[in-house]
């Protein structure tokens, strides 16, 4: 199978500092992968890198067409974004803020039409927010909010997702949900998501594959379905150190060994 | 935007429709010359009235109305999209340099050239536009687009503006030429003619027509810079035409209306607050409100007195107590 979302040689630099060095990544179609890694490893300035949003240097690619050199509203056709947290938008209806995801494919005065309209109602049902359609963004919890800018990333309808620590400011309930319909939406639709992430246990539990960033480097991976407990456990201490993992059922839990 | 009774998009544009009628009524029959709603009519069909009459009703009372609307309209619908790609609730043309351009464009007319309306209206509009200009030029030399960089070089170009404004009124004759500069700072709409509307009305249609096309970049330059990118957001030639659009209809207007406060400030407030949400809706109620102040105003202003009041004395006095039930009202929601 061809990946769907590839990252060749892709190198960050702030100035004189690099930040991110010579990174390769592949993503296959139905695949979510987490990035993992310490506060400073470079996590978010590598997904930033492969939204397009900072320069840098190697290539990106979606299937067959290299992004390099896009304008920011072409590389809208082929990736969506979800951040940490969503701006502060005053005043606008769920409603609006999921039709937003039309924009890449509009013209610059072109408003969207029923198409968009009726793609827009089908998010909004698919992740259970039809209730809110008219209800102002800005009132939601952040659960809510998450999930509204994923409907608006379905309107969208990128071939790739990624998403910035979209669990971070969620509670431990919200955090499972967002995720897990972040997942499964991105199995069932043969999408490749790239999500970075604080927590490897979340990580584990809802992500196929864990690339491990340390100081700028990709270290390594972890194939979830493939690798043995004690690799996963060895991979997972060369960016945590100590650690113990645990498995319980089919779930594992890492924990600081003291 | 709390969730309080909201009125339908219908109902509200009916209820803001109708008072911006009766606004409008008023202000075209009042005035130290009154105009009844008969002789209009009669104007209008071609029935007889006194020549003096339909020649106040032509050259004066009708494009001072007109002006008012217009004023109203570009004055309320900046302010609500200066607050809204701004992010903030107290944007107002000041804050990218027009009014500052604009009050030293009129200054130099006034000091260099005289205090014809024409040489000053010329000189107030190419003074707004090219402050802006070097603001955005500003922005482009740095190294970050960001919002901030707009304020900031809003700010720089604001300050140099009002430096020479300071200087000008320093030269100035006190008698004749500062007493001018500080009128045009004031506003007024007695000086308004049929032909200066009629000159500025191309420019204004324009701007209108152009923000009117443009009002779904508007609205996604409401999120955060990120988001707008990722969701193809053509971020900084989407800034430029809106801030260049917002700017040439404040510029037509206040060319021929010296600087006229509050409005762009307050009417937006109205407006979410009547309709509770903040979109390319409110930016037109935004805009209606705006004429119905200004008419309301301009009505006072060549009412009350034997003499004309400067327009700002009189939207200052009615933003400000709206202003403040919206201060109170705030603390209201959030308690």
């Amino acid at each position: 199978m061809k990946p769907l979302f590839q990252i060749e040689n892709m190198s960050v630099a702030y100035g004189k500092k690099s930040v991110i060095r010579g990174a390769d990544l592949a993503i296959y179609p139905g695949e979510t992968c987490a990035l993992l890694g310490l506060n400073g490893s470079g996590k978010t300035t590598l997904l930033r890198a492969a939204c397009g949003l900072i320069a840098s240097d190697g290539k990106t690619q979606v299937g067959e067409v290299s992004l390099d050199g896009l304008t920011d509203r072409q590389r809208a056709k082929y990736l969506s974004y979800i951040p940490q947290m969503t701006a502060l938008v005053r005043g606008k209806s769920v409603f609006e803020i999921v039709l937003m995801g039309a924009n890449p494919h509009l013209h610059l005065l072109e408003s969207p039409g029923p198409t968009f309209h009726q793609a827009a109602r089908e998010a909004l049902a698919r992740l259970q927010l039809t209730d809110l359609r008219e209800q102002e963004f800005d009132t939601l919890s952040q659960g809510q909010k998450q999930l509204v800018v994923l409907a608006r990333s379905i309107v969208q309808d990128t071939p790739v997702m990624l998403m910035d620590e979209p669990d971070s400011a969620l509670d431990f309930r919200n955090r499972h949900l967002v995720l897990g319909v972040i997942t499964r939406l991105i199995r069932e639709q043969q999408r490749a998501g790239l999500i970075t992430m604080h927590d490897p246990n979340f990580a584990m539990a809802y992500c196929d594959r864990l690339l491990l960033l340390k100081h700028g480097d990709i270290i390594g991976q972890i194939e979830m379905n493939r690798d043995s407990h004690p690799l996963i456990q060895e991979k997972l201490s060369q960016i945590y150190g100590p650690i113990e993992l645990i498995r319980h059922r089919d779930s594992y839990f890492m924990l600081q060994r003291t | 935007m709390a969730k309080y009774f909201r009125l339908p998009k219908a109902a509200l544009f009916s209820v803001v429709l109708f008072l911006l009628l009766i606004a409008f009524v008023i202000s075209i029959t009042h005035g130290q010359f009154p105009i009844s709603l008969s002789e209009i009519l009669a104007i209008v069909t071609g029935g007889e009235v006194k020549d003096i009459t339909a020649r106040v009703f032509f050259q004066l009372r009708l494009p001072r109305t007109i002006m008012a609307l217009m004023a109203g309209i570009g004055l309320g619908m900046a302010g609500n999209i200066y607050q809204t790609i701004f992010k903030n609730p107290l944007a107002s043309p000041d804050i990218i340099g027009v009014s500052p351009g604009a009050t030293l464009g009129a200054a130099v007319s006034i000091v260099l050239l005289g205090s014809a309306t024409l040489t000053m209206a010329t000189g107030a509009f190419i003074g707004g536009i090219m402050v802006v200009m070097f603001v955005l030029f500003l922005v482009r030399l740095s190294p970050s687009h960001t919002m901030t960089t707009y304020v900031l070089a809003g700010i720089v170009m604001g300050s140099i503006a009002r430096a020479f404004i300071m200087i000008l009124k320093f030269f100035a004759d006190p008698a004749s030429e500062l007493a001018a500069i500080e009128f045009w700072t004031m506003g007024s709409l007695a000086s308004i003619t049929a032909s200066k509307v009629l000159t500025i009305a191309p420019l204004f249609g324009l701007s209108l027509l152009g923000v009117i096309l443009l009002r779904r970049q508007i609205d996604l330059l409401a999120l955060s810079e990120d988001e707008a990118r990722m969701l193809g957001v053509r971020l900084t030639q989407v800034r430029l035409f809106v801030l260049g659009l917002t700017t040439l209809m404040v510029a037509s207007i206040i060319s021929i209306t010296g600087l006229i406060g509050f409005i762009g400030l307050v009417s937006p407030h109205i407006a979410r607050m009547m309709h509770q949400r903040n979109n390319f809706t409110t930016t037109i109620l935004s805009g209606l409100i705006g004429a119905i102040i200004i008419l309301i105003a301009d009505t006072l202003a060549r009412s009350l007195l034997q003499s004309e009041i400067p327009i700002s004395i009189l939207t200052s006095l009615i933003g400000v107590p709206v202003l403040v039930y919206y201060m109170f009202r705030q603390k209201e929601l959030r308690s």
